[in-house]
C-alpha cells in the first residue's frame, strides 16, 4: 500500500514582478509519499485550475536532478531539506502527515522575481558571457589526446564542472552570494591546461560582471556547500579567489 | 515531389569532402549581412550558433527555457562515440559507419553515418579544447568505455553526465559569442510558426512566455534544433518541455515529417509508481554489464525476491540470447521486458516491472568495485524508490527515450522548404529506426560544429533574398494565425485540465503504438487519438490570460500539437508493412519472435506531406540505397 | 596605481583587506596575550615588562599607528560589506533556516564585531590612555578589574572576542585563497585552538587578579 500524508502549504504568490506578493495557504491532501515534491504540486494546481484559480507558477523541466531549472526554499532550505537533492528529486517520503511546508522563490537583488516562484536567473548567463569560456573556435582543434591531463586535476576539474547553475548557492547564501558559482567555473577553467592561457583575464572580468550585478559578499558561511544539490566545494571559491589576485596584482595587463 | 536527398557522388569517404569543395562559399565580409535564426540551444542549436557566429553570421537564438544551459540535451548521461581507437581495439571510421547503420536496422542513409562517422573525431578534440572535463586515464589520456552492446570501446565520458558537460562546453562558446554581440539570445521564447515568404523559410513566430507577447523575427535561414517529441507518451525520459510543436508546425508550413513511429524505448527505466507521476528516470544501460535481469517463473508470484529460490527465477535473456544475454540491443531487452509483464510475470507493486540484480555481481567482485563503477546510480535509485540495490535487486521498466523520426532534411541538412534547415534529435537523418547509445550526442554536435556552418553558406551563396522585414503581410498573418490559436485555447474553459489529456493521449499511444504495435491497436488508437482531440478543443481549461507569465497555456499548445501529430505517427506506424528497429509490428516478425524487416519493400524513408486541416497526409518516399554494407538480420542468440 | 585600489574596491578585494586586517589582529593579539601572561609571574615581571615593552619608543607608536590604520580599514570595510550584503537580498525569507554551514562564530561576525569595538575603545580608554603617572601597570589592571561589573564585561568581550576568531582565523586563510586539502583541517583545529587559548588566557586575568589580591 502507497502511504498517504495531509499537508498545509503556504506558497509565495506574486503576479508579476512589480506587484507585492504574500503567502497564500494551500491543502495537499492525499499525497502519496511516493511522489516527488514537484508531482505534489502539481497535483494542488490540478486542483486550483478545476477550481477556477491560478496555478502556482514554478519553474522545472528535466526533473532529474540536472537541468538546473528547479528550485525554491522550502521551509527555509534552498531546494528543500534533503542534502545533495534538488526540489526534482526531493521526494514526498521526507516530510509527515499533518506538516506545514512553506514554499518561497529565491531571494536576491540580482533575481527578479518573474511570477510566483519564478525568478529571473539571466544574471547567471551574464557572468559565464563575461569570460566563463575558453576562447577556441570551431575548427583548429589539436587532437584531444595532445594535451595530457594527469587524472586527479581532471577529476578536480570535473567537480567543480558539476555545477548545474541552479542559483541554489545565491539562494542559501545569508548574503545573497554568487561566489559557489562563479569560483566552480573559474576553477574548472583554470585546473585545465587548455584554460590557462586566458586564466587572468577571466578572473578579472567575471568577478567584475558578478559585482557589477548586485549580488552579495561571500563571508564563508559555507551555507551554499552545504545546499549545492551537486556538492560543489568552497575550495573552489579560494581558488577563485587566489586566481583573482594572481591576475590583479601580477598579470601584465591593466 | 521528388525528395532529393542530394548526396553528393563520388567514394563514400570522399564524398564530404568533395562536397565541401563543391559548395560555394560566402565571401567573409558578407557574412555579417545574413542574419540566421537558430531555435533550440541543445547540443545542435548550441553549437551551431556559436560556430556560425564565429564565422561573422549575425545569429539570434531562441530557446523555452530561461537559459541555453538547460536545454534537454543536459540530461544525457552515458557518453559520446567518436572513431578514435585510443584504444587499439581496430576501430575505424569504417566500422562506427557500420555499427551505427546496422544498429539502425539498416534504414538510415549511408552517406549521411558515413560523415557523422568521419566528423566524430573532431567533436572529441573541439569539446577536449572547450575544456570539457572528459574523464582521463592514469597517464592523462583520455578514457574510454564500451556502451551500448559495441564490441569495441569507443565511448567518451565525463563521469555520468556527458550530456551536460557537452552541452556547457557548447553553451560556453554561445555565450561567449553573445558577448562578443554576434549572437543575440532570446531565452524564453517558444517559437510558434515559421514564416516562408517566396517559397524561402524567412522568420519565425515567436511567443515571449514572460509577458505573453507575440514577436516576429526575420532571418536568412532558419535552423530547427528543437528536440525530439517523446513527450507525446506523456511519461518518458525527456525533461517536461520537450516538443513537437516547433518541428510540426514548420511540417504545417510544408517541410515533411520523416519516419514519425520510430521511437526508441529503453528498457532500463525506474519503472512508474502511480497515476500522478511525471516523469520516468533513466538508470544507464550499463548496468546490465553486470546486473542480471529475471522475474519470476510463475505468474503472479507476490513473494519478496529474495523469498523466492534460484530455481523458480526465470533469467529471460539469458537464457533467450545466450550469446549476448543481458546485453542485447536496447529494442530487444525492452520488448522482452513488456512479453513477460503481458504474461503476467512482472514484479513490484504495478506488475510493470522486471528485476535487474547485482547479487551475483556483488559476490563475485565485491560491493566495492560494484560501488565504484555503479555507485551514484544505486545512490539515485535510492533517492527516488527508498530501495537500496545493494540489498534487493532493482526493478526496472522500459520506457520513451529517443525518437528517430523528425523532420526530412537532404545532406545539407535542409528540409523540404528552402532555408529551412534541421538538427540534433529533431531531425531524422541518422539512425534509420533504431538509435545506438552515445551516438545522438555525436550527431547533434556534428550537425552543430562541423555540418550546418559549411552548408548554409552554401545555401545562403546560392540563393538571392530579397530584402524583407517583419511588416510583411507574411508576418502578420502569421501572428493573427497563432494569435486566434492561443485565444481560442484559453477560451474554451471546459473541464478537465492540460495534463489530463496529455496523461489520456499518452496512455493510447504508449498501450496501441508502443514498444510492439499491431494493425488493430493502431486503427483504436487512430480513432482514440481523433475523440480525444475533438474533446480537448471542447473541454480543456486553460486558466490565466495570454498576456502573462502562463505555463498551463504554455502546455496546452504543445499538447495540442502532439493530438495532431500523435496521428501521424499511427498512421506512419501503419503503412510500415514491415518490422524494424523501434517499429515492431507484431505481424511481421521471425519464428524468433525478432524484427522482420522487409528490405524489398521498405528500405525507404517514409515523409508525410501535409495536406490541410481536413485532408490526410501523403506519404512520399525517398528509396535508400545501400551500396557499401550488406543489409543483414540482425541476430543476438 | 589606479589597478592596485580597484581590486582592492572589489568584493573579493574587500574580502582581501578583511583578511589581511584581521591576520593582522590576530598577530597583534598573540603577542598581546604572550605579554600579557607575565602577569601569571607575578607584580615585578608583569611591570618589568610594560617598561622593557614603553623603552621601545617609536617602534611601538609605529606599531599602534599600524594597528589603528588596519582597525580603521577593518572596521570600514566590515560596515560596507554588511550594508551591501543587506542590500543584496532586499526581501528577506519568511522562513530561513540553516542547512549546516555556519557557525555561531560566522553567524555573529558584524555584531561581535561592534562588541569589539566598543571594548577596544573602551579598553585604550581604560589601559592605553590613562595618567599612568604614580601608578603601575599592574595597579592599574587590579584597580580597574576591581570593579566587579567591568571584571565581567572584559570575561564577556575576551569570549566574543574568541568566537569572533573562531570564524575569522579561518576564514582569512580561505579568503587569501590558502585552502588545500591538506592544510586546511590543520588551519581549522589550529583556529579553534587559538580561540580557546585567547579566551582563557585572557579570559582569566581578572579572575586571577580577583582571587589573588
Ligand atoms: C535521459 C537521457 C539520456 C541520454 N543519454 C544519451 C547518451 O548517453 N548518449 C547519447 O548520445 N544520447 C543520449 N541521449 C539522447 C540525447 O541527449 C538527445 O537526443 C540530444 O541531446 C538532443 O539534442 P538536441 O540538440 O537535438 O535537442 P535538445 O537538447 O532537446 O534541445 C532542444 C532545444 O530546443 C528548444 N526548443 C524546443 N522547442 C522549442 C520551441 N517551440 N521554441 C523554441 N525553442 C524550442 C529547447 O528550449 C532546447 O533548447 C539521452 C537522452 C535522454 C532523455
Ligand atoms: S527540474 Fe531539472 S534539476 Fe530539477
Amino acid at each position: 500500500m502507497t502511504k498517504t500524508i495531509n499537508l498545509t502549504l503556504k506558497v509565495w504568490r506574486q503576479k508579476g514582478p512589480e506587484h507585492k506578493g504574500h503567502l497564500e495557504t494551500y491543502r495537499a491532501d492525499h499525497i502519496s509519499t511516493d511522489m516527488s515534491f514537484l508531482e505534489m504540486i502539481d497535483i494542488v494546481n490540478d486542483n486550483l485550475t478545476l477550481d477556477g484559480d491560478d496555478p502556482i507558477a514554478f519553474d522545472h523541466d528535466c526533473r532529474e536532478g540536472i537541468c538546473g531549472m528547479c528550485g525554491t526554499v522550502v521551509n527555509g532550505r534552498a531546494h528543500g531539506p534533503e542534502k545533495e537533492t534538488t526540489l526534482c528529486q526531493l521526494h514526498m517520503r521526507h516530510f509527515s502527515d499533518g506538516d506545514t511546508i512553506v514554499i518561497e522563490p529565491w531571494r536576491s537583488r540580482a533575481f527578479k522575481i518573474i511570477k510566483d516562484l519564478v525568478v529571473d536567473r539571466s544574471a547567471l548567463d551574464k557572468i559565464i558571457a563575461a569570460g566563463g569560456y575558453i576562447s577556441v573556435n570551431t575548427g583548429g582543434a589539436p587532437d584531444g589526446n595532445s594535451i595530457l591531463i594527469p587524472q586527479d586535476i581532471a577529476e578536480l576539474a570535473m567537480d567543480a564542472a558539476a555545477c548545474i547553475g541552479c542559483g541554489a548557492c545565491v539562494a542559501s547564501c545569508p548574503n545573497a552570494s554568487a561566489m559557489l558559482f562563479i569560483g566552480a567555473k573559474i576553477s574548472q577553467l583554470a585546473l585545465l591546461p587548455q584554460g590557462k592561457p586566458e586564466a587572468a583575464g577571466r578572473a578579472l572580468s567575471m568577478v567584475r560582471e558578478m559585482d557589477r550585478l548586485g549580488f552579495g559578499n561571500c563571508t564563508n558561511e559555507k551555507e551554499c556547500e552545504a545546499e549545492c544539490p551537486k556538492e560543489i566545494s568552497i575550495t573552489n571559491i579560494a581558488r577563485m579567489n587566489r586566481e583573482y589576485f594572481k591576475a590583479g596584482y601580477f598579470f601584465s595587463k591593466k | 515531389m521528388h525528395l532529393d536527398s542530394k548526396i553528393p557522388g563520388g567514394p563514400l569517404p570522399d564524398k564530404w569532402d568533395r562536397h565541401r569543395f563543391e559548395l560555394k562559399l560566402v565571401n567573409p565580409a558578407n557574412k555579417k549581412k545574413f542574419e540566421i535564426i537558430v531555435v533550440g540551444t541543445g547540443l545542435a542549436g548550441g553549437s551551431a550558433s556559436a560556430s556560425l557566429a564565429e564565422l561573422g553570421y549575425n545569429v539570434k537564438t531562441f530557446c523555452i527555457q530561461d537559459s541555453p544551459r538547460r536545454a534537454h540535451s543536459i540530461a544525457a548521461q552515458g557518453g559520446i562515440n567518436a572513431a578514435k581507437n585510443y584504444t587499439n581495439e581496430g576501430d575505424s571510421i569504417q566500422r562506427l559507419f557500420y555499427d551505427t547503420i546496422k544498429g539502425g536496422d539498416f534504414r538510415a542513409r549511408e552517406a549521411n553515418v558515413y560523415r557523422l562517422a568521419q566528423i566524430s573525431n573532431h567533436i572529441i578534440d573541439q569539446c577536449v579544447a572547450q575544456g570539457v572535463p572528459f574523464a582521463r586515464d592514469y597517464g592523462g589520456l583520455l578514457a574510454n568505455r564500451s556502451f551500448g552492446g559495441a564490441q569495441v570501446s569507443r565511448t567518451f565520458y565525463a563521469r555520468g553526465q556527458t550530456g551536460q558537460q557537452l552541452l556547457l562546453g557548447a553553451y560556453s562558446a554561445l555565450m561567449r559569442q553573445v558577448a562578443a554581440g554576434m549572437v543575440k539570445m532570446f531565452p524564453r521564447r517558444e517559437m510558434l510558426d515559421l514564416v516562408i515568404i517566396n517559397g524561402k523559410a524567412r522568420g519565425i513566430v515567436v511567443r515571449n512566455l514572460i509577458t505573453g507577447e507575440i514577436e516576429t523575427h526575420k532571418g536568412d535561414a532558419v535552423v530547427l534544433s528543437t528536440g525530439g517529441y517523446g513527450n507525446v507518451f506523456f511519461l518518458s525520459t525527456n525533461a517536461m518541455g520537450t516538443n513537437v510543436s516547433a518541428a510540426f508546425r514548420a511540417y504545417k508550413k510544408g517541410a515533411l515529417f520523416a519516419n514519425p513511429c520510430y521511437t526508441q524505448i529503453h528498457p532500463t527505466c525506474i519503472p512508474v509508481h502511480g497515476k500522478h507521476q511525471s516523469k520516468l528516470t533513466l538508470m544507464s544501460e550499463s548496468l546490465r554489464n553486470d546486473g542480471r535481469v529475471w522475474v519470476p517463473k510463475n505468474p503472479g508470484d507476490k513473494r519478496l525476491p529474495h523469498q523466492i529460490p534460484e530455481s523458480e527465477r526465470d533469467y529471460y535473456l539469458e537464457n533467450k540470447y545466450p550469446s549476448f544475454g543481458n546485453l542485447v540491443p536496447r529494442d530487444v531487452a525492452s520488448r522482452n521486458a513488456k512479453e513477460q509483464c503481458d504474461n503476467g510475470k512482472g514484479v513490484g507493486k504495478t506488475g510493470l516491472a522486471v528485476y535487474l540484480d547485482f547479487e551475483d555481481a556483488i559476490k563475485r567482485d565485491g560491493k566495492d568495485l560494484i560501488a565504484k563503477k555503479y555507485g551514484n546510480l544505486f545512490h539515485m535509485y535510492d533517492k527516488i524508490t527508498a530501495d537500496n540495490p545493494y540489498e534487493t535487486p532493482m526493478m526496472i521498466y522500459p520506457a520513451v527515450h529517443y525518437t528517430m523520426g523528425g523532420l526530412w532534411v537532404d545532406y545539407n541538412l535542409m528540409s523540404t522548404i528552402d532555408g529551412l534547415f534541421v538538427m540534433g534529435e529533431a531531425n531524422f537523418s541518422d539512425h534509420g529506426a533504431n538509435r545506438l547509445g552515445a551516438s545522438a550526442l555525436m550527431q547533434g554536435l556534428a550537425d552543430g560544429y562541423f555540418v550546418i556552418p559549411y552548408t548554409i553558406g552554401g545555401y545562403l551563396a546560392g540563393t538571392t533574398l530579397e530584402g524583407v522585414n517583419e511588416s510583411h503581410s507574411a508576418f502578420t498573418e502569421s501572428t493573427q494565425h497563432v494569435r486566434e490559436g492561443i485565444e481560442k485555447l484559453i477560451s474554451i474553459n471546459g473541464k478537465r485540465t492540460v495534463d489530463d489529456f496529455h496523461k489520456q493521449l499518452g496512455l493510447i499511444m504508449w498501450d496501441h503504438c508502443g514498444m510492439a504495435r499491431n494493425d488493430q491497436g493502431l486503427e483504436k488508437a487512430r480513432r482514440l487519438i481523433q475523440e480525444l482531440r475533438e474533446e480537448f478543443w471542447e473541454n480543456v481549461r486553460v486558466p490565466g490570460s495570454n498576456v502573462e507569465f502562463n505555463q498551463s497555456l504554455e502546455r496546452a499548445g504543445r499538447v495540442a500539437d502532439f493530438l495532431e501529430f500523435s496521428e501521424l505517427m499511427v498512421m506512419d506506424a501503419l503503412v510500415r508493412r514491415e518490422s524494424c528497429g523501434g517499429h515492431f509490428n507484431e505481424a511481421f516478425q521471425t519464428s524468433e519472435n525478432e524484427a522482420k524487416r522487409d528490405d524489398e519493400n521498405f528500405s525507404h524513408v517514409s515523409a508525410w506531406d501535409y495536406k490541410g486541416k481536413d485532408a490526410d497526409p501523403v506519404m512520399r518516399k525517398e528509396q535508400l540505397v545501400f551500396e557499401h554494407v550488406e543489409l543483414s538480420q540482425r541476430s543476438y542468440k | 596605481m589606479n589597478w592596485f585600489l580597484d581590486i582592492l574596491r572589489s568584493s573579493i578585494g574587500k574580502k582581501l583587506m578583511m583578511a589581511v586586517t584581521g591576520l593582522g589582529f590576530c598577530g597583534f593579539i598573540t603577542a598581546h596575550l604572550a605579554g600579557n601572561l607575565f602577569i601569571y609571574n607575578g607584580k615585578e615581571a608583569f611591570n618589568l615588562y610594560a617598561e622593557r615593552l614603553h623603552s621601545l619608543g617609536p617602534v611601538i607608536t609605529a606599531l599602534e599607528l599600524g594597528l589603528l590604520f588596519f582597525a580603521v580599514i577593518h572596521v570600514l570595510t566590515g560596515v560596507t560589506l554588511f550594508y551591501q550584503n543587506i542590500m543584496a537580498r532586499p526581501v528577506r525569507y519568511v522562513v530561513n533556516k540553516s542547512a549546516g554551514g555556519r557557525s555561531i562564530g560566522s553567524r555573529t561576525m558584524p555584531y561581535s564585531g561592534v562588541i569589539l569595538l566598543v571594548f577596544v575603545v573602551l579598553h585604550l580608554l581604560d589601559f592605553h590612555f590613562v595618567d599612568k603617572t604614580g601608578t603601575t601597570i599592574y595597579k592599574l589592571v587590579e584597580t580597574t578589574f576591581a570593579v566587579s561589573w567591568y571584571a565581567l564585561f572584559y570575561v564577556f568581550a575576551v569570549i566574543v572576542v574568541a568566537i569572533h576568531v573562531s570564524h575569522g582565523l579561518w576564514s582569512a586563510f580561505q579568503t587569501i585563497g590558502a585552502n588545500h586539502p591538506k592544510y586546511m583541517p590543520v588551519i581549522k583545529t589550529a583556529g579553534i585552538i587559538f580561540s580557546i587559548s585567547i579566551g582563557i588566557g585572557f579570559g582569566f586575568i581578572p579572575i586571577y587578579i580577583l582571587i589573588f589580591t
